[in-house]
């Protein structure tokens, strides 16, 4: 519909990204947020398959955001098998930054809970894409959508039959989740022995990691005229809204990218 | 974080998935806006998020090395970087200032 990359040649050439170089979580978003989105998810000729080099990447990857997401729950203040437990049952880790954050500035506990609520809305967007794929029946799908994340569904739905959407989703859910457990196990050792995290730059992985997270969207025009008004009404109500808020209102930035849609599609 | 925190938002984070699989989907279906809409909601709700992480401080706003570091990010995801050199490159920036300034 409007400024939409067609699909870059490694994604049509039949391999996942991953397997000419570490996977690319931005551009893996794409399929599940391209054109038509959610209705019909834009098919490639030829489906990407995780390949074992990719599902290394992807298990070092969660490993790695799995082990910074300890150490930074530890320093800020919690014990290690809290930490632990939060992240092993939440499967949100962006839920738990959001209430670091809220917590952080002085915030009420259930301001940062709604603050943590607000942002895995994402979650369940994926799990609207992902589930109508896969095939039927209440368990399974159940099952899969507790388990959907951004790399997972980009490439679940963009296999051609039910039967190898399943099956590709919990590959690469695996992967996931071999990495994600063994990092925030090494991570809640670590915790204790690192001190420190902003002498190692740690707070600065998750915002970078988001960032990457939904890069494919702020790359159309809407989808970043909606991050910039989210991003500036946040920024507005820091300073004196009440903490947690300003996270919570920033939903409201999804009228500045459809009033954007609406005039393009009227101008074109 | 409080054991209250942890069952809400478990609880919010298994239960907006499977109300998306079998709620939320059908209705999408139904109203091309909303669908579009909610496609539009995490980039202004992680924004958020990621301007909160990067410029509070205890609560109060400011702005320090960690600003350099989600530039740089904002760069390298710009040029499509990978996931890892993203993260990397942020942590090694932001760690960098702080180690010089």
């Amino acid at each position: 519909m409007l400024q939409l990359r067609p699909p870059r040649p490694s994604m049509s050439s039949g391999r996942w990204p991953g397997a000419a170089g570490p996977p690319l979580l931005a551009e893996i978003y794409t399929p599940a947020m391209e054109d038509g989105w959610p209705t019909t998810a834009v098919r490639t000729p030829a489906a990407p398959r995780l390949s074992l080099a990719d599902f290394a990447t992807m298990a070092i990857t969660f490993f790695s955001l799995g082990v910074t997401l300890q150490v930074v729950l530890i320093d800020a203040g919690a014990s290690p098998t809290r930490a632990f437990i939060a992240s092993s049952v939440i499967f949100s880790a962006t839920s738990e930054f959001a209430y670091l954050a809220v917590r952080d500035s002085g915030g009420s506990d259930w301001a940062a809970i709604a603050a943590g609520w607000v942002v895995a809305t994402r979650f369940g967007i994926l799990a609207v894409s992902l589930s109508p794929k896969l095939p039927e029946g209440f368990l399974r799908r159940a099952a899969a959508a507790v388990n959907a994340f951004d790399p997972n569904v980009a490439v679940a739905v963009q296999q051609p039959d039910p039967k190898s959407v399943e099956r590709e989703f919990w590959r690469t859910t695996a992967g996931m989740m071999i990495g994600w457990f063994a990092g925030i196990a090494v991570g809640t050792f670590l915790g204790n022995v690192l001190g420190d995290t902003g002498r190692w730059g740690l707070d600065a992985v998750f915002p970078a990691a988001m960032l990457a997270i939904i890069g494919n969207l702020l790359r159309r025009r809407d989808g970043l005229i909606t991050g910039l008004a989210g991003g500036l009404i946040c920024l507005t109500l820091l300073p004196f809204a009440p903490a947690g808020l300003p996270i919570i209102l920033s939903v409201l930035g999804v009228a500045a990218g459809l009033f954007f849609v609406r005039s393009e599609v009227g101008s074109t | 974080m409080t054991t209250v925190a942890i069952i809400v938002m478990t609880i919010g984070a298994w239960g907006q998935r499977l109300a998306g699989a079998f709620l939320v989907g059908p209705l999408l279906e139904r109203r091309p806006v909303l669908a579009r809409a909610a496609g539009l909601i995490p980039a202004a709700v992680v924004m958020a998020v990621i301007v909160s992480l990067t410029l509070l401080k205890g609560g109060d706003l400011v702005i320090d090395e960690r600003l350099a570091g989600l530039g740089v990010a904002a760069l390298l995801v710009w040029r499509r970087a990978p996931f890892i050199v993203v993260v990397v490159a942020a942590a090694v920036v932001t760690a960098g200032l702080r180690a010089l300034l």
